[in-house]
């Protein structure tokens, strides 16, 4: 198993979300956070944004979902101006489901 | 070294809190967070009181944010979440186990909403103030 997290646009967010549940992927974890990237920022005339805010989706899946769960994201969450997040793919040994204790995603 | 993510129920948090802390691990980080599961989201509180018809919190006692506002006036479809906590834990491997099944003893209620967790492999560790490294920095 994968854990996907994705720092996306935050007006992206919904639409992410209802492509992944339309896909078969309606579970996740979101949380608001705030970062910045290789232009340290944003600057808009004399004001100078250093950190901005970004919506972090998290999310477990099968290995064999992994590029499926990418494709979706990265095609919905584009802009194609920068600012648009970045996506990182990171292993999981172990997943339990609390209510039946067992260890099934 | 193992980095245990448990999402868990908000009302659960300090008990949680409290058996971690009676096993000798207490260091934890911990976020709120909003997410969804198989059920898309669609689960309330009212599963606490049984004699209250199916249908109740979807008609009555949702919660007033925006994505019951969606619901209740029948907006285009949104994606429901409900807030969690986050709990973010590096431990050694071999209490791995201990700790997650003191997390589902504690956790576990039998509805859907209880959580999930994660163990994930982490490679190392600093602790900033002394520059201990791996084992120490979390020990």
């Amino acid at each position: 198993m994968k854990m996907i997290r994705a720092f996306i646009r935050p007006e992206k967010e919904q639409e992410v979300v209802l492509a992944l549940e339309g896909s078969g992927f309606p579970s996740l974890t979101k949380m608001p956070v705030f970062g910045r990237g290789k232009q340290k920022g944003l600057q808009v005339g004399p004001v100078h944004y250093d950190e901005l805010p970004k919506m972090l989706i998290m999310m477990v899946v099968e290995d064999k979902d992994v590029a499926k769960v990418i494709g979706i994201i990265s095609d919905k969450a584009r802009t194609g101006f920068i600012g648009d997040g970045k996506i990182f793919t990171s292993p999981v040994d172990g997943v339990y489901t609390v209510r039946t204790g067992e260890a099934v995603l | 070294m193992k980095e245990i993510t448990a999402i868990i129920r908000r009302d659960k948090l300090p008990e949680t809190k409290k058996v971690l802390d009676e096993l000798g691990y207490p260091s934890a980080s911990i976020q709120s967070v909003d997410g969804r599961g198989k059920q898309k989201g669609a689960v309330c509180d009212n599963d606490l009181d049984p004699e209250l018809p199916d249908n109740y919190c979807m008609s009555v006692k949702l919660k007033p944010t925006p994505s019951t506002y969606a619901v209740e006036h029948a907006l285009p479809k949104v994606a429901l979440f409900v807030p969690k906590r986050m709990l973010t834990m590096v431990v050694p491997d071999d209490v791995v186990s201990k700790i997650v099944k003191s997390i589902i003893k504690v956790n576990q209620t039998g509805k859907t909403g209880d959580g999930k967790i994660f163990i994930s492999p982490v490679e190392s560790a600093l602790r900033v103030r002394t520059g201990e490294k791996d084992g120490e920095a979390i020990a």
